[in-house]
């Protein structure tokens, strides 16, 4: 019944933005990434998690079966996605797929994961339990925004302070939309 | 849950088997942690700057054996300036026509100028300013921007790279990340290195920490 209208589409739309997102990896394209912050996290990192999401939205569910005793209440998929989530935050980690192409690589492929696994999750688990994997990604997102957009400390030292303080504001602004967008699918699903 | 059944039911539905959930989480969990942990050198370092400084701490690592030339063109090579004098050399990069940064570093290695001088310590701790921009700063350029620190020769120094082809190794050497910046300005992590005679990196502190680099340089110092 879920989503049988939506299924085609949704894999459209999802090879479209795994498409795009990993094309900002490639040259020349990738300049956006080195030389913007905000590209990095605010675009690329939010269009690659969508594109894993709506590309497993497009109705996998021979995977969705055969694995499910491991993901019951979408417990595993989920801590798996709030790992990688929370690894891409670190600043560490954003100089190492700006500076190093394999990490950059292993950034892509993560971060398509991650929004798979919640897709998959997110089906099968309570809403108690979206809640508190949701609430704690959107505090995450909201409170690393605005720590960069407030910290005197240059973080990332592949990029400059102005870049840091705009991608702080739109980190929020992902943290806010993140939460929307939840509170919209929960809507739907409890009219 | 009976209207909830989309979002709950199918998990519930499955039934027995929890210990595989449990057991697929806690690998998962673990492997996370780990591989967070080995990121960020066990948790100390969330920073590609405190990781670069942790790891020179832990493990002093070699120069490389550049050729590089100074204010007078005298040609040598990095570790043969470094060499000279059997002192601690306190370090910083900077490119001479710099508004920003360089400027505090320039008003940070006066100061120490001006501790050494007046401690009479310009037999034990050296200042030396290596510039990563060889195309724009000439010897000409090096004299200026010496003369415009007011440099003591005997106390500090400034050099450039000869060949412009080994600023990535000069740089990664040091954990330098140097991007463009708007205005023909390039964006820097400035700190103060300490390199001993022999071309050992064996701290990186804060530039504004300089009472801290010329403590630790002193209590290294032959």
């Amino acid at each position: 019944m879920r989503h049988k209208w939506f299924s085609p589409f949704a894999l459209w739309i999802g090879l479209a933005l795994c498409l795009l997102g990993s094309t900002l990896s490639i040259p020349p394209v990738r300049s956006l990434i080195e030389q913007s912050m905000t590209w990095h996290m605010v675009v690329q990192m939010p269009i690659l998690f969508a594109g894993g999401w709506f590309l497993m939205g497009g109705g996998w569910d021979l995977t969705k079966k055969s694995l499910g005793s491991w993901n019951q209440f979408g417990l595993t998929g989920f801590i798996a996605a709030q790992l990688i989530i929370t690894y891409w935050m670190l600043p560490i980690s954003i100089d190492r797929a700006v500076v190093m192409p394999q990490v950059d690589v292993f950034k892509v492929l993560s971060l398509l994961a991650s929004g798979a696994l919640v897709q998959i999750s997110v089906s099968r688990s309570p809403v108690v339990l979206q809640l508190f994997f949701v609430g704690y990604t959107v505090s995450m997102l909201i409170s690393t925004g605005v720590f960069l957009a407030t910290t005197e400390r240059r973080l990332c030292n592949a990029y400059s302070m102005e870049s840091q303080l705009s991608a702080g504001y739109g980190v929020v602004a992902l943290g806010v939309a993140l939460a929307c967008a939840w509170g919209f699918r929960i809507n739907r699903h409890n009219p | 849950m009976a209207k909830n059944s989309s979002l709950g039911a199918e998990g519930l539905a499955s039934g027995s088997g929890l210990w595989k959930t449990f057991l697929a989480s806690t690998l998962v969990l673990a492997l996370g942690l780990i591989v967070l942990l080995q990121t960020t050198a066990q948790g100390n370092a969330f920073t590609t700057e405190t990781l670069r400084r942790t790891e020179v701490a832990n493990a002093p690592s070699l120069v490389p054996e550049l050729s590089v030339y100074d204010a007078d063109g005298n040609q040598n090579t990095l570790r043969q300036v470094l060499a000279e004098g059997d002192k601690v050399w306190i370090v910083d990069f900077v490119y001479t026509r710099c508004q920003t940064i360089c400027v505090t570093l320039g008003t940070v290695f006066q100061q120490l100028q001006h501790q050494i001088r007046l401690r009479g310590l310009d037999d034990k701790v050296g200042l030396l300013s290596v510039s990563f921009d060889p195309a724009h700063d000439t010897s000409d350029a090096l004299r200026i921007y010496r003369d415009r620190m007011r440099m003591d020769p005997s106390i500090w120094r400034v050099v450039t790279l000869s060949s412009p082809l080994d600023r990535r190794q000069l740089l990664d050497a040091f954990g330098i990340i140097v991007i463009p910046a708007p205005l023909g300005e390039f964006e820097h992590n400035a700190a103060l290195h300490l390199v001993t005679g022999s071309g050992r990196l064996f701290r990186i502190v804060d530039y504004e920490d300089a009472t801290v680099a010329l403590d630790t340089a002193l209590a290294t110092a032959p």
